[in-house]
């Protein structure tokens, strides 16, 4: 079972991505948290996130509430905790800026939310790709 | 040689004196000498005789027994007298039985003369002794004797005559000084007092009377003398040196006044009641050109030749004027006198009578003198006179004190007081009311010799109203350098200082506005950029859930609610695409913060094309170009920009296939693309509109959201450059658009050009 956690507040998208994963027959619990705030406490394994397991996946939009997806970005990669795990932005920003933020900060994956539901479920296909081939070979390879 | 009688008489005296005693000595000594040398020849005669006798007596015995050595030895005895030259015993028969003969000498001895006497022979007395033996002649004694005493004894006698006769000479000398002491010198108060006298013609002179011998008879007589001379008669001859003295003195001065006249800078001339020169000086004889020869006698009309300076017609001499009028001629303004050569020289000049003692006219003395410095410097003046006077500008003067003391046409133009009214007034006459005087400081800074360039103050005019002025004071000199006073020049800037002060008003005004709308377009952009972005969300939510739904109800796809599905999906992907070309146009200005980086325009050339494979393909169009440069900017801008107008050129083509050709060339500073179509062609009155976002010529059969040439003007201009078309209908358009230099990039030169893009 592949835990993931998604920071996203728009339950269609939820919906969309949770149909993407099924679709890709990726068997997954998924940890939705839905503000900034709460993204921070899980990412600095605070708060009520003080001992939930780490994921093997991280799903971010950038744009939530309370506080920029950017800055959940940051303090994830901050977090020893979470070195081994890849994070997809998945923002439906596909501006050349927010991308190059991101890749700065160090993201796997960054994926532009599709304006047509074929293309959008094929991110289920990229996300398992991405868990379940790169991962292993990058830890393996990595020690 | 003097004559004797020249001779002063202490000369005369000691010649007298010397005369007399050498006389009287000279006879002594010669009756001496000769008195000794008769007496002495006869002593001498009867001492030979007497030494001859002595001889013979002593040579008696020797004779006897003739014994020659014996009768040597007598002779030897003779050794004794020097002045015997030789001595001989003769024998009866004459032998000689011994001879003497002075040591040193051989002379001869006398012949034996058998007689008793002295003879004078040529080698001086020989003396002849017969020697007697009882009353018997047995021999003969024989002597020489040399005459040499008698020249000793003369010699002697000689020295000791010149010997007194010197003494005698130097006792006369100081003998003779003595007298003169008593002698010459009663004699000098009187001849002194009589050259005074004679010089002096003073006939009060008297002398002192010292002595009661003839010196002092003289100088009795000649007081009287004297005395006679002052009495009556004296005045007289006083009178006549008197004269004397005032005619010496009267040339004195004529001479004084000659050399006077001669050496005054003026030209002086003099003339006769006839006009005709006796006199002209040297500075009058070297402006006209006469010498004083050819001057005098010549009427001066015809030397002197003088015209009005304006009219140029002749003027009369003075002198003719103070002859005729016999009164003082006053000074000619503007004569110019013709010299000699004809040369023409500015003077002044005044003619005066002269009178005698009693007033009558005899003749006329002319002054005169060269202006041509003078009225050269007056010229100069005039004109810079004149040209303050003309100035526009106040150019005023003032003392020390703040006094106004000159005033131009400008001043009174400017400030409405005449000069008149404002010269000899205070400088507060213009201050300002409210702004108060500033002068006290103004002369301090006047008094230490600063100059006050162009400061602004305001100042009130005649009629009370305020005005504003540029002033520049400078300190006024005197000829001898000190500061009197100061010029102002002022100038009304009244209307300048309205002016920069609407100007300033409008210019704050303008960046006001430009400020609120630069503002105002930054919200706009923002609110475009967020709107755009933040609407693509529920667009996209909507897109995909109507497809979802259609997935979901595969029934209702044929029916009405299929073809309603279908509007949504067609309606939000037009919004989409409008959303999308809208943040594009907004994100140029906020990608500016993107680093600008050189980028190769062939590169974007060759991208803009590949994006455009698609509709070259399909159009057949023929794609050229020159070489292109390479800019500093943002990448994918100008891949819009090509990409938007090569894909006009093919969107807008006409009937046959499209030919587009980007042009550069580099004029003026700035690189100039022109992208050259052969397709339909654009109104002249669509030309401005189609810059404008979202503006479209044409209907749903050309696809598009008008934004592309909104976006290509953006970039161009956010670079620095301007975009526009040159288009005929039917004959294709060109898109010009122009970057400046500084945007272009040479390799390594990025931080000297513009962010753009």
């Amino acid at each position: 079972m592949i835990r993931i956690l998604v920071v996203e507040d728009n339950p269609g998208d939820i919906h969309l991505l949770k149909m993407a994963l099924q679709i890709a027959k990726l068997e997954c619990e998924l940890t939705v948290v839905d503000d900034g705030r709460e993204a921070l406490d899980f990412a600095r394994r605070q708060g009520k996130y003080a001992s939930t397991p780490i994921p093997d996946l991280v799903v971010l939009d950038l744009n939530v509430p309370k506080n920029d997806g950017l800055e959940v970005l940051e303090a994830l990669r901050a977090n020893d905790a979470f070195s081994e795990v890849p994070i997809a932005v998945l923002s439906s920003s596909s501006s050349p800026r927010d991308i190059a933020k991101a890749k700065r900060i160090g993201v796997e994956r960054f994926i532009a939310k599709p304006p047509d539901l074929e293309e959008y479920m094929k991110i289920g296909a990229e996300l398992r790709h991405l868990v379940m081939v790169e991962q292993p070979l990058r830890t393996s390879s990595g020690g | 040689m003097r004559p004797f009688r020249d001779i002063p008489i202490k000369k005369k005296l000691t010649i007298a004196i010397l005369a007399t005693m050498l006389t009287g000595l000279l006879l002594a000594g010669t009756g001496i000498v000769v008195a000794d040398s008769v007496l002495f020849r006869r002593y001498l005669q009867n001492d030979l005789a007497a030494l001859a006798n002595i001889t013979a007596d002593n040579s008696t015995g020797a004779f006897s027994f003739d014994d020659a050595q014996a009768a040597g030895g007598t002779l030897a005895a003779l050794k004794a007298r020097t002045h015997v030259m030789a001595a001989c015993l003769y024998r009866q028969d004459n032998t000689i039985l011994a001879r003497y003969t002075r040591p040193g000498e051989s002379p001869e001895c006398p012949a034996a003369s058998g007689q008793n006497e002295v003879r004078r022979s040529a080698a001086g007395l020989d003396v002849s002794q017969p020697v007697i033996l009882r009353g018997r002649r047995i021999g003969e004694v024989a002597l020489r004797y040399d005459l040499g005493e008698i020249g000793e004894r003369a010699r002697l006698f000689g020295a000791m005559v010149f010997g007194v006769l010197l003494v005698s000479s130097l006792l006369a000398f100081l003998l003779s000084s003595r007298l003169r002491a008593i002698i010459a010198a009663p004699a000098l108060p009187l001849v002194q007092a009589i050259t005074a006298a004679s010089r002096t013609r003073d006939y009060s002179i008297r002398v002192q009377k010292r002595s009661g011998d003839e010196f002092g008879a003289l100088a009795d007589a000649f007081n009287e003398m004297l005395a006679g001379i002052q009495g009556p008669d004296g005045d007289l001859r006083k009178a006549l040196v008197d004269r004397e003295v005032a005619l010496k003195d009267a040339e004195n001065a004529r001479d004084f006044l000659e050399t006077t006249v001669a050496s005054i800078g003026d030209a002086v001339i003099s003339t006769d009641t006839a006009g005709r020169v006796i006199f002209a000086n040297p500075v009058a004889q070297q402006l006209m050109g006469w010498p004083q020869s050819e001057l005098s006698g010549r009427p001066l009309d015809e030397a002197f030749r003088i015209i009005n300076e304006l009219t140029r017609a002749e003027v009369e001499s003075p002198t003719s004027i103070v002859l005729r009028e016999g009164a003082i001629s006053g000074k000619a303004k503007h004569t110019i006198l013709i010299a000699r050569d004809g040369a023409e020289i500015p003077i002044d000049h005044s003619g005066a009578p002269i009178l005698d003692a009693e007033g009558k006219i005899r003749g006329a003395v002319l002054v005169f003198r060269d202006v041509t410095e003078r009225r050269r410097a007056e010229q100069s003046m005039h004109l810079l006179a004149s040209i303050v006077e003309s100035s526009d500008d106040a150019i005023v003067g003032h003392d020390l004190s703040g006094l106004f003391t000159s005033w131009n046409k400008g001043a009174e133009r400017i400030f409405g007081y005449s000069s008149e009214e404002a010269i000899g007034r205070p400088t507060s006459l213009i201050s300002s009311p409210e702004r108060g005087d500033e002068m006290p400081g103004v002369l301090e800074r006047i008094g230490k010799g600063e100059r006050i360039e162009q400061y602004q103050a305001v100042r009130r005019t005649k009629s009370g109203a305020a005005i504003d002025v540029a002033i520049t004071i400078s300190p006024l000199y005197d000829d001898l350098g000190r500061i009197v006073g100061a010029s102002k020049i002022a100038r009304n800037i009244t209307e300048q200082v309205r002016a920069a002060d609407r100007l300033a008003r409008l210019n704050s005004a303008l960046r006001h506005s430009n400020e609120s709308l630069a503002r105002s377009n930054e919200d706009l952009e923002r609110f475009a950029f967020v709107a755009s972005h933040d609407l693509q969300e529920p667009l996209r939510m909507i897109t995909v859930y109507s497809q979802l739904l259609v997935q979901a109800y595969p029934d209702t796809q044929n029916g009405d609610v299929g073809a309603f599905i279908n509007y949504i999906v067609g309606g939000t992907k037009r919004m989409r695409e409008l959303l999308a070309d809208l943040l594009a146009y907004s994100e140029i200005r906020a990608d500016a913060e993107e680093p600008r980086t050189p980028i190769d325009l062939e590169s974007v050339m060759q991208k803009a094309t590949q994006n455009l494979k698609a509709a070259i393909d399909e159009s057949g169009a023929l794609i050229t170009h020159d070489p292109l440069p390479v800019v500093s900017a943002y990448e994918g801008h100008f891949v819009s920009v090509f990409q938007n107008l090569i894909g006009n050129a093919i969107k807008y083509r006409s009937a046959l296939p499209p030919r587009i050709h980007i042009s550069v060339q580099e004029s003026n500073g700035s690189m100039r693309f022109a992208v050259v179509d052969n397709g339909m062609g654009i109104a002249s009155e669509h030309r401005e509109k189609i810059f404008a976002p979202f503006k479209r010529l044409h209907g749903k059969d050309i696809p598009g959201t008008g934004i592309g040439l909104a976006i290509c003007q953006r970039v161009v201009e956010r670079c620095g450059g301007r975009i526009w078309v040159e288009s005929e209908v039917g004959r294709g358009s060109t898109f010009v658009f122009t970057l400046p230099v500084t945007s272009l990039s040479k390799q390594g030169d990025l931080n000297d050009t513009n962010s753009c893009g």
